[in-house]
Formats: C-alpha cells, structure tokens, sequence
C-alpha cells in the first residue's frame, strides 16, 4: 500500500470540499436506502464529522498504532447510533464510488485497490472493537424519567432510571437521544455518583434554538423515554491525591462537580472541598438550597455562590474566575472546572496564573457560553 | 464552535451556520451580534448555491468529457453511470434543501428564545428596580402622613396609635396604587411583545430573518 499516493489522492479530493460528504452520503442512501434512517434529517453536521474523521484517518493511515485507539472508540460508539457490521462493505463501496467521482482521470486501479486495504483494515478495526464491546455492555440504555424539576424557566433536574446496570465514574457524562428529536445525540453529566437503584440525575439547561435541551428541559414528562450511550469523559476525581480540592462549577456544569462531591463525601478521611457555584443572577443558582445542606452537614465543606450579572445579591459578586482567584490561593489544590467554555478557560487561566501546575487542574467544557 | 481556519481545510456552509465569536472584552468596541448573525446567513446561503452550482458545472463538464472520448455520435440516451450520478446530485440537493429548512428552523427558534431570555431578565430587573422604589415612595409618604397626624393639636393618648394607623394606611395606599399600575404596564408589555412576534414571524415566513427584532 502507498501510503503517501493515498493522501495526495484524499487531498485532490478533499478540494472539492462539501460536495465530497455530499456525494458520499446520496450514494449510501441510494444504493441502501435503509441506512438513512441512521441519521438526523439534517446533515450538515454529519457530513462535517465524516470530513474530519476521514482527514485524521488518512494523515495517520501509515502509523496504525496511533489511529488504533481512535477507530477502536468510533466503531464502539457507532453501536449506539445503530451501525452493524453489515453496513460497513455498504460504506466502503460508497467511499470507493466517491473518491473515484472526484478523482476523475486520477483514479487508477492501483489506487483503487490501496484504497479498498486501506478501508478494509480501518472497518476490521472498527467492527472488532464493536463486537468486543457488545460482550459487556448494550449498544445504548433505555431509561425512563422518573422525575423532571423545572428549577427556573430553563433549568431542569432530572432523574432517569436504566433498565440495565450503567457503570460510570462520577464526574463522567453520557450521550442522551430522544424519539422525540431522534437521531441527535449530546451529551449530559451525570449529577450523582453510583446508586445501587441505577437511577441517575441530570441537570439541564434550554439553549437558545437547541433542539434536544429545549426538549429535555421543557418538554419532558415523567414517564418518558430516553435512549443513553457509553459513559465517557475525563473529568474524574483523584482519589490518589492528598491535597484539598477546588470544584468550580459554572450554571449546570455544577452536575458532574456535584457527582464528585458525593463521591468525596464517602470517603472515611474526606479532603477539604471549596465549591464554587456561580451563575449571572441569582435564580440561576438553580441548586444552591441543597448544596447549602450539604455545607451544613459536613465540616469539610465550604459552599461560595457568586452571581456576575446582580448588583443587589448579598453574597460574591462578579465573573466566577474572577471570585475564585481573588478568594484564595490554590497552588495546593487539586482544581475541577466545569461550565461554559468562557468560563471554563478564564477560571484555567486565572488558576495557571496563580501558580497551580497544569496537572492539578481537570475541565469540562459544556460547549455552550453563557449569554 | 470558535474562529479557526486552516489553510488546508475548505470552509463548509455548515460552519458558517454554527460559526460564534467571542465578545469583545470589556471597553473595546464590538460589531452588533445581529447584523453578524444576518450577514453569516447571507454567506452560508450564498456559500449553498455556490457549491450547488459548482457540483452542476462539475457534471456538465464530466459529462462533456465523456462524450469527447466515447465519440461524438455514441451517446444515445442515458449511460447507467450518468443516470446514478444525476440521482446523486438530486438526492443531494434535496438534501441541502432539507439542511437549510432545519437552520432556518434552528435559528428561528434560537431567535424567540435569545428574546424571550433578554425580556425575562429585563422584566426581573424592571421590577426588583420598580419594587425597591415603591417601598422607599410608600415609606416616605406615609411617615408624612404619620407627622402630621402627630402635630395634630387636638390629640392625646391615643396619637400613636392614629400615627401608625395614618402610617400603614397610606402606606398600602401607596402600594395598592402602584402594584396596579406596574400589572397594566406588564399586559401591555405582553401585548407588544405578542405584535412583535407576529411580525417577526411573518418577516421569516417572507424567508428574510428581520435585521432587528422591534424594541418593546
């Protein structure tokens, strides 16, 4: 295989930009047109997605030891969104139908058949990982709403039960989908840690013109289903460490910080905690009351609510970094920060300034910024 | 999805959709998010028939090709290969068509949304303000009232009592009349905001999305 003929042919191709995932995907739909129903009406997204893991596949398609671990996780979450091993000779097809289209006179059967190994190990990959992970878990959990709490006119709680045991660590997120917005999967913490009764809440908040979060936050009733994937995600605590703990939460991205919380709070020596909750008015501090009762039961707790947008509220005012930084110095922490991508980078960098060491400091960035 | 562009990667209609840039940091000045928003529609919209276009252009050009080498009187009809292509390229036309109703969706939605949060916070704001003034108005009003019921010449004993009761009298006096001016300013704020969103509606049915949303 000619690595290097691959990647001049991908890059001729990859100049015809959109129309590539365009061709690609018309010639999937028609050629099996039950595979359409894999995806959300709108493809725009998809066919952006489907771009960049073709680029990173093709720059590392001579250096299969970095691109294992990364197709290994894609053929595992494509479980989910309901991809069989069957579908994959299908896409090959397409793919080999598209580049030679864009190629044109460039397409030449020595190509051709680099590329078909090429496709054929990468599916190998895919598809091996996929059955692996079938042995010990479902392609996707069917949970039912147990409770939905409207905390303010765009803030819910929510607690879902899974039929089948979920194992995650606190401070992980799963993916969410509902039949009532089907095909578009995002992703949610989990606000508590394991409970024997695999019941799990989640905190959600509407974003403007979101079609899920809108769903999930006003439009959700007891009773109904939800379909969640793999727990993944980094934003886990160190029980290893010995130094006290800095959680920085921002609006909901308080849930996977309060899932490690709980986690804390089960240790027989817990560490000191400093929780900070900050949201732009105070009736975005949706959970603070019972963040207030966990203050009060445990000694090692320090609760801080700071709103950036009241100039009335009674307690710390401004941006969130801000508060933090000058409420202390906390080179010696371990730092959890989770919110708003402003937010989130702010508090890294005001935490960097002061001193803290860039491993001392976990993040998890909700995509979203705060209006 | 932030501002990156990289030279080897085509900019696509989709990230001009789901393009957001920072706000520009306190003190400096920064472009009105709308006009923003409006001007990136225009150029995602553009971007779509541009590439339609070119995929057009691109089959005619294949087609030409193909008829050049298969020689000039060969082609009768309709080649198999030629016919899926065209059903591609209707398909995904289609498919753009669907992607842009689902933006166009989107961002309405977004819109309402943006707005309606705005007018919450204002609202909330308006009436914490309007409570805050209320209660200082009744309270001086009614300590007025309470002194002059004081310097009645003609009291006794009971003069703190009648003070107080003068006191708390035009004290919910006060209140009562505010309380129902400050609901019929709401209604009628709930009534402007329903026009504004009826015409705003109509405005985005006329496929245009309004540049400004009406003030209230």
């Amino acid at each position: 295989m000619d690595a290097q003929r691959l990647k001049d042919s991908f890059a001729h191709v990859a100049m015809h930009g959109d129309e590539v995932p365009l061709f690609f995907y018309a010639d999937l739909f028609l050629h099996h047109p039950e595979t359409r129903d894999l995806f959300p009406v709108s493809m725009a997204h998809q066919r952006g997605r489907l771009v960049q893991a073709l680029a990173t596949t093709v720059s590392n398609v001579d250096n299969l030891e970095t691109l294992r671990p990364l197709l290994e996780d894609l053929g595992r979450d494509h479980r989910k969104f309901g991809a069989v091993a069957a579908h994959y000779p299908a896409v090959g097809n397409s793919l080999l139908t598209t580049l030679a289209h864009f190629c044109g006179d460039g397409w030449t059967e020595d190509l051709a058949s680099d590329w078909a190994a090429a496709y054929e190990i990468i599916a190998q990959v895919m598809v091996q990982a996929a059955r692996e992970d079938e042995a010990h878990r479902p392609a996707y959990w069917d949970a039912t709403v147990m409770a939905h709490e409207r905390r303010r006119f765009d803030i819910a709680v929510l607690r879902l039960a899974v039929e089948e045991p979920l194992e995650y660590l606190p401070g992980q997120s799963v993916s969410m989908e509902s039949s009532k917005r089907p095909r578009l999967w995002r992703f949610y913490s989990m606000a508590n840690a394991p409970r024997p009764d695999s019941t799990m809440d989640f905190h959600v908040r509407m974003l403007d013109g979101g079609a899920l979060s809108s769903h999930l936050a006003r439009g959700l009733e007891v009773g109904g289903r939800l379909r969640i994937g793999s727990p993944v995600g980094t934003l886990t605590y160190d029980g290893q460490s010995a130094r006290d703990v800095l959680l920085v939460a921002g609006s909901t991205g308080l849930a996977p910080l309060k899932a490690i919380l709980e986690q804390i709070s089960g240790q027989a020596d817990p560490p000191r905690v400093h929780l900070f909750f900050g949201a732009s008015t105070a009736d975005g501090l949706y959970d603070l009351p019972d963040l207030e009762k966990l203050a009060a039961q445990f000694p090692w707790l320090t609760v801080v609510p700071s709103v950036s947008r009241e100039p009335g509220f009674p307690g710390e005012r401004g941006s969130l970094p801000d508060v933090v930084a000058r409420s202390g110095t906390w080179r010696d922490h371990d730092a959890y920060v989770s919110g708003p991508t402003g937010m989130v980078e702010a508090t890294m960098q005001q935490l960097l300034a002061q001193g803290v060491p860039e491993n001392q400091i976990r993040v998890e960035d909700f995509g979203w910024s705060e209006g | 999805m932030t501002v990156t562009y990289r030279s080897d990667e085509r900019l696509t209609p989709d990230q001009v959709q789901g393009v957001s840039f920072p706000s520009a940091r306190l003190g400096r000045r920064g472009f009105d998010e709308e006009h923003v928003r409006y001007f990136c529609a225009l150029v995602e919209r553009e971007l779509v028939t541009l590439l339609n276009e070119k995929a057009s252009l691109w089959e005619e050009v294949n087609r030409l090709r193909r008829r050049v080498i298969g020689g000039e009187g060969a082609v009768v009809g309709i080649r198999p290969e030629d016919a899926h292509v065209q059903a591609v390229r209707i398909l995904s036309n289609a498919q753009l068509t669907a992607d842009q109703y689902v933006a166009d969706a989107q961002q309405y939605s977004r819109e309402l949304a943006e707005e309606a949060r705005r007018r919450h916070d204002e609202v909330l704001a308006e009436a914490r303000a309007h409570a805050d003034q209320v209660l200082e108005q009744a309270h001086q009003r009614a300590s007025q009232a309470a002194q002059l019921e004081m310097s009645d010449p003609g009291g006794n004993g009971h003069r703190d009592a009648r003070a107080e009761l003068a006191y708390l009298r035009t004290f919910s006096d006060v209140y009562r009349t505010h309380l129902r001016a400050y609901l019929e300013a709401l209604l009628q704020n709930v009534a402007e905001w329903e026009r504004a969103e009826s015409s705003s509606l109509a405005a985005a049915r006329a496929g245009l999305p309004p540049p400004e949303v009406p003030r209230l």
